[in-house]
């Protein structure tokens, strides 16, 4: 398939802190790991816009952690959410809105491929650090 | 075998192509792929998914993701698939057999995926192949098995896989059962009984039954309010029975001599020990019981292929291992959703599409040679106890002294409340999650 030289350098720059980061064991799923998770309600890397569950990219980092921390710690009114949140630590959930905020502010069902494939690479690159 | 395959993988990849991925200087420096036009293509490792279910596509898609370049087909019987979620609704009416149809052609054409429909008949884990009854035989690196549940329908005296496709349906399986099941019920007399009978665990959606018994007593209360529905169990607990009982108090009057439901738990004598199809009575420690229409989930083993491979220990389910579903009886090979011992994971749909997802950046990582990241998993399971009443159960999921485990104080199911809007959301929520579901996993 045809990748664009943006996503080339991004994959290279990717594979290239995976190999440095592998020498310990990983404390915690990197924040793509953790944002896939999250698709099943809230659209293919968060990209769904037309349901009553929020769509997630693109959303601004700090609104997804003040969000996130407000369910986990009780203090938003949530129906399921809540118990959620409390599955993560204040690390989990920074690298989670960084990957989230990477991703396209547009429908998954017009997102392409490569347009994916490029977000996705230029979220793992950040290694979840805003 | 070249047949089997789409254009994906015999497409002519130019110099100019692998420049574009590799970089000039790695096309030049090594000069790998100059030798031949269509070397970067035939030499991508190959992972095959026997399954196209919601394990295997979502992991087709995923591993897309995780890895732009490898080599992926599924192998699936069936031309469409019916997801078993939802599938309770057809029985009902609120939704349609077609509406829970899908397919993989976007599978195959956005995420650059082989799809071969046949059936797999055989592999051979030594020489890494696999064969179909049309014939052919599929090369490949890593194999992902996604095969669904077999029934045991030897554990209930006098019943059979023909009972269970004339007149004992289980509806466990989407399509003609659903079908089957609804006819039984919209004929069900004035005044009529209806059986339901879970299964042992673990089994496919823990919440069907129960769900399966609220929609039975709502359409009975809507069109046949002197019938009613008994759920015989050999079960004394059933996953969200907090939220489920309190619902039924609600709505159908359970606990009262009108109620709608009747749940003989295992304690009681709930367990069914023989079905007679002729006379539609079942035997149980509790006495007979005689209905217009049964309705028994057979307890149930890992689906048929994943027995066959022998991928099965001795409780008849697949052990694989915590951080990648790699099996741990075949190196290479990886099990999926129903099947696998997935520990305090429940055999959903939704845990079936987070395992792929981990599974893929464990393929993905593996075949480059890295380091397996940490795992997460997580489920939701949205239920409702009538159609605008929802309950829940949702957990994250981590690997911790060898199992998988709820992460933090994530686990908890709907609370009980007197909050009306409280279930009326959970409905709302389950209708989004399933036109969502369904989307991450086929499109």
């Amino acid at each position: 398939m045809k990748q664009s030289m943006k996503l080339n350098t991004l994959l290279a720059a990717f594979s290239l802190m995976a190999a440095t980061s592998a020498q310990a064991e990983p404390q915690m799923a990197t924040g793509g790991a953790m944002a896939w998770q999250c698709a099943p309600c809230h659209g293919t890397n968060g990209q769904e816009f037309v349901e009553a569950m929020p769509p997630l990219a693109g959303m601004p980092a700090k609104q997804f952690i003040d969000a996130m921390i407000a369910y986990r710690e009780g203090t938003r009114a949530a129906i399921i959410m809540d118990r959620v949140a409390r599955g993560f630590t204040d690390d989990e959930i920074k690298a989670m809105a960084a990957w989230f905020e990477k991703q396209p502010v547009k429908q998954w069902e017009n997102t392409s491929l490569t347009e994916s494939l490029e977000a996705q690479a230029a979220a793992e690159a950040t290694g979840g650090q805003e | 075998m070249s047949q089997l395959e789409n254009k994906v993988f015999d497409s002519k990849v130019t110099r100019r192509d692998l420049i574009k991925v590799f970089g000039a200087s790695a096309v030049a420096a090594t000069g790998l792929f100059g030798a031949s036009k269509n070397a970067f293509a035939k030499s991508a490792p190959h992972v095959v998914v026997l399954g196209g279910g919601v394990g295997g596509s979502t992991f087709a898609k995923y591993l897309r993701f995780a890895d732009p370049d490898v080599k992926i087909t599924i192998i699936e019987q069936f031309p469409e698939y019916i997801t078993c979620l939802r599938s309770n609704d057809v029985i009902v009416g609120y939704h349609t057999l077609d509406e829970l149809t899908f397919n993989l052609d976007t599978i195959k054409s956005k995420y650059n995926v082989n799809v071969v429909i046949d059936k797999v008949i055989g592999a051979d884990f030594d020489k890494r192949t696999v064969q179909t009854a049309k014939g052919h035989t599929l090369s490949y690196d890593k194999l992902v098995v996604s095969p669904g549940i077999d029934f045991k329908f030897e554990d209930y005296e006098g019943h059979s896989k023909e009972l269970a496709e004339t007149k004992i349906f289980h509806g466990y399986k989407a399509g003609p059962q659903t079908l089957a099941l609804r006819q039984q019920l919209l004929s069900v007399p004035k005044g009529g009984t209806a059986i339901i009978a879970p299964p042992q665990n673990p089994f496919r959606c823990p919440p069907g039954p129960y769900e399966r018994a609220s929609f039975f007593a709502e359409y009975f209360q809507k069109h046949n309010p002197t019938a009613k529905v008994i759920v015989l169990d050999p079960k004394d607990r059933f996953t969200k029975d907090g939220p489920f009982k309190k619902a039924w108090e609600r709505l159908y009057g359970y606990k009262t001599d009108n109620s709608l439901i009747e749940w003989v738990s295992g304690s009681e004598g709930g367990r069914v020990l023989s079905v007679d199809g002729d006379n539609l009575s079942v035997e149980t420690m509790a006495g007979t019981f005689k209905a217009d229409m049964i309705n028994i989930i057979p307890n149930q083993r890992a689906g048929k292929l994943a027995q066959k491979l022998g991928l099965t220990d001795a409780s008849g389910w697949c052990p694989i291992k915590r951080e990648s579903m790699e099996s741990q009886i075949q190196p290479g090979v990886y099990v999926l959703g129903d099947s696998s011992i997935a520990d305090a994971m429940p055999k959903s749909g939704y845990s079936a599409n987070s395992q792929a997802k981990v599974c893929a950046r464990a393929v993905a990582d593996t075949l480059r040679g890295n380091e397996l990241g940490k795992a997460i998993y997580s489920n939701v399971c949205y239920s409702l106890a009538g159609e605008n009443y929802g309950v829940s159960i949702a957990a994250i999921y981590e690997v911790r002294d060898g199992l998988i485990q709820p992460k933090g104080k994530s686990a908890g199911v709907s609370p009980i409340t007197d909050k009306p809007a409280q279930p009326i959301l959970e409905a709302v929520y389950q209708k989004n999650w399933q036109r969502e579901f369904v989307k991450d996993v086929f499109s």
